[in-house]
């Protein structure tokens, strides 16, 4: 029989948690408690004994100092009651580790079957509370509907003997596993099954897919091992190996690029060869620490003669939309088993996040499935875990509110890793397997979860998107599994190693055979949650915590007591062979017979129509704005903008120093509350080098030109590192794409050329623009379809596409921390000058959209004059001359003054006048400057603001003879003013804005700050 | 004179043993990394290590109480041997999930000899979420505690969800009493933080940050000194470069703050057992 414990704060005890929804209650809904009570309930689906339970009770679940517990419901007031319990199958990870430590206490073993389940029981009070109110805060606070249940309580149906009853919800599938054949008479009966099935195959593949099982000799061989049509599972591997996700189908795809402007038209063949792969290669000829890129699960430099460093980054839009807090710690989780799957094996460094959401406040008619607000709040807090159970410093991070992601929110994740150079003697960037290696599945057990995962990212959001693809990435489980796995590395135990992750065995399996050329697996073997699995369930199921590794057959004894010592599980499920065919058994029955080359070879490229049509040509112009005369208070607003103001509150919950590397934090300055340009660890602790580390987003700028966002957005991750003291020969990138569905449909994607032909321009720009900075893609992935359809005020539905969106990451190492810069201003009496030219460049700027226009002058990048400026930082960075650098980036030389500021609690006082400033540009005439509102304001890319201690004045502006660098002013005293003048008196008054630094940051910090 | 041998507990979602092993090092302790489950079968003995530190880290992924289940499986499968071992007069040191640990297990507050009583709780912070943030710290000069002699104020960051320092009146009385309580968070000025966030962080009774044992042999703290091991760990640091520079000064190259604690505690071992 079941039992069940409750536990709860004693009652004069705060209780945290409680206060954290009754405040939540009210912002999000403005409903008024008095108070909430949590109490914590473990359903015990186990035999034990009275004196069994009294010991787990006493010793492991009642804190004798702070809680409360009992087998019967604790009594505590309440007007309404509401519980919350996972949905059957949803991994609860406080509920296994309860049996763990259950299973130590006791010494005893759970039998099969037997499982503790974690739920809440929430105990409201508030006056005048509707049974409404109680519903609304069940289902839109405190649970989530695809993977939890609720049930809610009045005073009237509680019963106190009662309490919630035994809700135990064990997984019961009552089903005996089998393989289906799939028939394939026609190309459209496989398409009909490949809908039924959600398979998502691609209508142009069904016919090769069919004519390879159709052809006579692969017949002939099948018929050996007993089969004749293909099998689901066989299906499903194709499905899995073919998706987007896994192929980047659209990225190598055939673009028919339109210039409508020119009437140019051409043929673009696979922009992932000629602007990532191609470049990319050219530059590692030139770049001898660029170790490995293009094929691992993540990109490798070298850091130092003992030491790679690792580097990806990916996304996890999809499922954060349906579950932000299980999507995130899933995203970030799965993210970090990455590099802990490149080369023979990393460790995680460092970790990076960026959130692009809808108005955290929005209260227009468009219902998203979650509102902007919640899905945030998930999102941060997802990763929060995530990151910080993984023990791993979360150290850079960006949020972007646009009323486009509420369509489909971006949740993006990066990962950097560390791993010797040499391990066993070999190196460790290669690895492979070979015929006779063992194929193992180290880690956590195989369920439903995800099932289709990889597919339902490959599809635009909608209603009927299956909601099983929702996990709970358990960081726990995992970190156990990165000891482990760091161990058996060092042990020269690992032949080959990769994580599971979209596309679960079919994919991490099928790649990892490759190498060895076939595989045998004995599907029977792979652990499961619960029976009742189909083969093919088994076979692609996402379920998380799991890597795949390679060993010979005489270190397995070694291998599974390194696994049992750091209690991770790991089974043999089959061998690696050199039959060209992946091969699956299931209880020595033949399930799957594949030639391992079928998805190298034949299917057709997905083709898109791409329609380019420039700006001006498409209506867009410069506003008609006459100049302000309150320069107070915009800069004071603008301050307050949700996508400039202090986000804090993010960067504080999460660990960002933890391995103990930390150099330059998230936040610095005098009160280590502004947001520094990049952060900065020590991973090798003996060591004086260091990574630095930022990412850049700019999507607003696609509005006007994808190619011009994606070249602002590398320059200002570029310009990150270049300010905190990287040097600009040693950064490489990772390019994250986001975009919206580019394939035209006249009904429901009207505008898909033109998306098509803006990315095609973004890769462009990218080819581009590392080329000229020199910079190797290290990693990259893109996610597309950011399209969602919203339900209006009418019932009317709205197809919600984001802006085209790139998040660029860079890393470099730093040869010596020491020298390392930050961008508060330092001290009373230091010089502020500006390095580069500010344009009339207010398109897409943050200015603009203050007033609701886009504009036509995007800033561009001119990486020939910007790079000569980028190395002459570095070398004053280097001669110890320079007492702060901060680039100019969203919200301009204004803003980000202000930042310089805040950031040294001292007061600063320049002139516009002195500012260098595009007067003349044969090029571009209309960039031309003459106005305070576009020097404080412009976006133009390729600028810094520095100080500089008097005395090294002629040092300094030696370095920069013949370049756009000008002394603008000086710092002045502790908690003084910011006082901006022209002395060219272009303004009503010479004194432009004159105010408190203090006020400056209240306004700056306000919009958030509430927050913790 | 030999290395005193440091044992650094490891595995189960534990994630501050690297940079503990590095702090203990640089200290001049000879430090290594010991899975629990070592420790648990016998393949790794206490008899080998003069200071036993439980680190910082989400042992069991914090799941049922941050700590307790870690307490729970030392406690089952190792308790007379710990006792032993602080018998013999080492030096024990609990780290944030390491301070969880101690007072679950009872070593702390350790009155009168009694190691096994759970009195204090260290539960979720009142701002209601995990926070990293620096903090002062406020040293108790008359505390008997080794790791933290001659130190009146400390820098050091905090990184938890789960620090607020709880217990009833009396036993917060006795620790005051016993002069028990080492460390307490601070204003930056030195003067107590008397619960203001940010600077007491958690909301823990009376500012308590860190307490030892009445021998002042165990200690437990919510902060990390082993994450201030370089002076680039700071916060401040480009800033005091900065003035050290106009005042014609180099940076302070001695030992930090964070490194001085284990210092303390190794060198209170080497004059032991010189």
């Amino acid at each position: 029989m079941p039992y069940r414990l409750e536990i709860a704060l004693n009652p004069d005890f705060f209780d945290a948690e409680g206060e954290g929804i009754r405040q939540k209650a009210f912002h999000y809904f403005g409903l008024k408690l008095s108070q909430v009570r949590a109490i914590n309930i473990l359903t015990i689906d186990a035999d034990l004994t009275a004196d069994q339970l009294k010991t787990i009770q006493t010793e492991i679940f009642t804190n004798p100092v702070t809680q409360t517990s009992s087998f019967d419901p604790i009594p505590v007031e309440f007007d309404w009651i509401i519980w919350v319990g996972f949905r059957p199958g949803v991994r609860d990870n406080p509920g296994s580790t309860a049996v763990e430590a259950i299973e130590d206490i006791l010494r005893i073993k759970f039998k099969p079957g037997e499982a503790i389940y974690t739920s809440k029981r929430y105990c409201l009070k508030g006056k005048g509370l509707t049974p409404e109110d109680a519903d609304k805060i069940a289902g839109e606070l405190l649970a989530n509907d695809t993977i939890q249940r609720w049930k809610i309580f009045s005073q009237g149906n509680w019963d106190p003997e009662e309490g919630i009853g035994f809700i135990i919800p064990k997984v019961m599938l009552d089903h005996v596993p089998c393989v289906t054949s799939i028939s394939i008479d026609s190309d459209e009966t496989l398409k009909r099954i490949s809908d039924k099935r959600n398979l998502a195959l691609n209508p142009n593949d069904i016919p090769i897919i069919r004519a390879y099982f159709l052809d006579s000799k692969i017949q002939a061989e099948r018929a050996i091992v007993g089969l004749a049509e293909p099998t689901d599972i066989e299906l499903e591997y194709i499905s899995q190996a073919r998706s987007d996700h896994c192929n980047h189908n659209t990225f190598q795809g055939l673009f028919h690029y339109q210039d409508l402007s020119t009437g140019r038209t051409e043929v673009v063949d696979n922009i992932f060869k000629t602007c990532i792969k191609e470049p990319t290669l050219a530059l590692k000829e030139k770049k001898p620490w660029v170790v490995s890129v293009l094929w691992d699960n993540a990109g490798a430099g070298r850091f130092d003669d003992d030491h790679y460093y690792v580097i990806t980054g990916e996304t996890h839009n999809s499922p954060s939309n349906m579950e932000a807090y299980g999507g995130a710690i899933t995203g970030i989780v799965g993210v970090y088993r990455d590099p802990m799957g490149t080369g023979k094996g990393a460790k995680l460094i460092m970790g990076g996040y960026g959130y692009c959401v809808g108005q955290r406040d929005y209260n227009g008619d468009l219902t998203p499935y979650l509102h902007p607000r919640r899905l945030l709040d998930g999102v941060i807090e997802g990763v929060r875990d995530g990151g910080n159970k993984s023990g791993i410093p979360t150290t850079f991070g960006q949020v972007l509110f646009h009323p486009g992601y509420m369509g489909k929110a971006l949740v993006f994740v990066t990962a950097v890793g560390i791993m010797p150079a040499i391990v066993d003697g070999k190196p460790s960037e290669q690895k492979r397997t070979s015929p006779g290696d063992l194929v193992i599945m180290c880690g956590g057990r195989v369920g439903k979860d995800g099932i289709h995962g990889v597919t339902a990212a490959s599809e635009v959001f909608s209603e009927t998107t299956p909601a099983g693809h929702v996990q709970i990435g358990d960081p726990y489980t995992q970190k156990k599994m990165h000891d482990f796995i760091l161990e058996a590395r060092d042990k020269g135990l690992i032949r080959f190693i990769t994580d599971n992750g979209g596309g679960g065995l079919s994919s991490s399996v099928g790649e990892s055979a490759r190498f060895s050329n076939g595989c045998e697996i004995e599907l029977e073997k792979v652990p499961l949650k619960y029976k009742g699995l189909d083969q093919w369930e088994i076979w692609i199921s996402e379920s998380q915590e799991r890597m795949t590794v390679a060993i010979r057959p005489e270190d397995l004894d070694r291998f599974l007591a390194l696994s049992k010592k750091h209690a991770v599980e790991s089974t043999v499920i089959g061998k690696y062979t050199n039959s060209g065919k992946l091969h699956i058994t299931y209880n020595g029955k033949t399930c799957a017979y594949v030639n391992l080359d079928l998805l190298s070879s034949g299917f057709p490229q997905w083709e898109f129509d791409a329609q380019w049509q420039e700006p001006e040509k498409r209506g867009l112009c410069e506003p008609v704005i006459r100049e302000p005369n309150n320069y107070k208070a915009l800069l004071t607003d603008i301050l307050s903008r949700p996508n400039i103001c202090s986000r804090e509150w993010i960067v504080r919950q999460y660990d960002h120093e933890v391995q103990g590397t930390s150099v330059i934090k998230p936040l610095v300055g005098a009160g280590r509350d502004v947001n520094s340009d990049a952060s900065v660890i020590r991973p090798v602790l003996e060591s004086e080098k260091g990574l630095a580390f930022a990412q850049a987003l700019l999507p607003t700028y696609s509005a006007i030109d994808a190619y011009h966002m994606t070249t602002c957005t590398i320059d200002e991750a570029v310009r990150r590192l270049i300010a905190v003291g990287a040097d600009l020969d040693m950064i490489g990138g990772v390019d994250n794409f986001c975009w919206p569905n580019i394939q035209y449909d006249s009904e429901d994607n009207p505008d898909g050329k033109f998306k098509a032909a803006q990315l095609v321009r973004s890769c462009r720009a990218l080819r581009d623009i590392c080329l000229e900075y020199g910079i190797p893609l290290l990693s990259g992935k893109d996610s597309m379809y950011i399209d969602g359809y919203l339900t209006g005020r009418y019932g009317e539905t709205h197809k919600v596409s984001a802006l085209e969106t790139l998040q660029f990451s860079t890393i470099s190492v730093i040869n010596n921390i020491n020298k390392c810069i930050t961008m508060d201003s330092k001290i009373p009496g230091d010089l502020v000058y500006v390095l580069g030219e500010t344009g009339n460049e207010l398109g897409g700027s943050e200015y603009y959209e203050h007033y609701g226009y886009v504009g036509l002058n995007v800033p561009q990048v001119h990486s020939r004059q910007f790079a000569t400026l980028y190395r002459a930082l570095g070398s004053a960075i280097e001669k110890e001359v320079v007492a702060s650098a901060h680039g100019i980036y969203r919200g301009g030389l204004g803003v980000h003054l202000t930042m310089v500021a805040i950031g040294g609690d001292l007061g600063m006082k320049v002139d516009l006048a002195l500012v260098p400033a595009c007067v003349q540009r044969t090029d571009r005439p209309s960039i031309r400057v003459d106005r305070i509102d576009t020097i404080l304001f412009s976006e133009s890319a390729g600028r810094f603001i520095v100080t500089i201690d008097p005395e090294n004045r002629k040092i300094f502006e030696n370095i920069f003879k013949g370049l756009p660098c000008a002394c603008i002013g000086v710092i002045t005293d502790k908690s003084g003013d910011l006082i901006i003048i022209d002395s060219k008196n272009r303004g009503k008054s010479k004194t432009i804005i004159s105010i408190l630094v203090q006020d400056l940051k209240a306004a700056w910090k306000k919009p958030f700050g509430d927050l913790i | 004179m030999s290395k005193v041998n440091a044992l650094v507990l490891a595995g189960y979602g534990l994630n501050c043993d690297n940079e503990t092993a590095y702090a203990l090092e640089l200290a001049g302790a000879s430090a290594r990394r010991v899975h629990i489950n070592s420790l648990i079968d016998g393949s790794v003995g206490l008899d080998d290590f003069q200071i036993m530190v439980f680190v910082g880290g989400f042992s069991w992924g914090d799941d049922h109480g941050a700590g307790v289940i870690q307490a729970v499986r030392l406690k089952t499968n190792l308790g007379d041997k710990m006792l032993e071992f602080i018998d013999k007069g080492n030096l024990v040191l609990g780290i944030c999930n390491g301070f969880q640990t101690l007072v679950n297990l009872g070593l702390l507050p350790g009155f009168a000899g009694d190691y096994k009583t759970r009195s204090i709780a260290l539960t979720f912070n009142d701002c209601g979420n995990f926070r990293d943030d620096w903090v002062s710290l406020k040293v108790n000069p008359s505390s008997p505690c080794v790791f933290t002699k001659g130190f009146d104020f400390l820098e050091l960051p905090i990184r938890h969800g789960e620090g607020k320092f709880y217990s009833g009146k009396a036993v917060i009385e006795q620790l005051f009493e016993n002069n028990q309580v080492v460390i307490q968070y601070a204003l930056p000025d030195g003067n107590p933080a008397e619960g203001k966030f940010p600077f007491n962080p958690n909301g823990s009774i009376n500012d308590i940050a860190g307490i030892c044992d009445p021998t002042g042999r165990i200690f437990g703290l919510m902060p990390h000194p082993e994450a201030f091991n370089h002076w680039t760990n700071h916060p401040d640091w480009t800033r005091d470069r900065e003035i050290m520079k106009h005042s014609g000064k180099k940076p302070d190259s001695n030992l930090t703050t964070g490194i001085r604690i284990f210092k303390n505690g190794v060198d209170f071992l080497a004059r032991k057992n010189p």
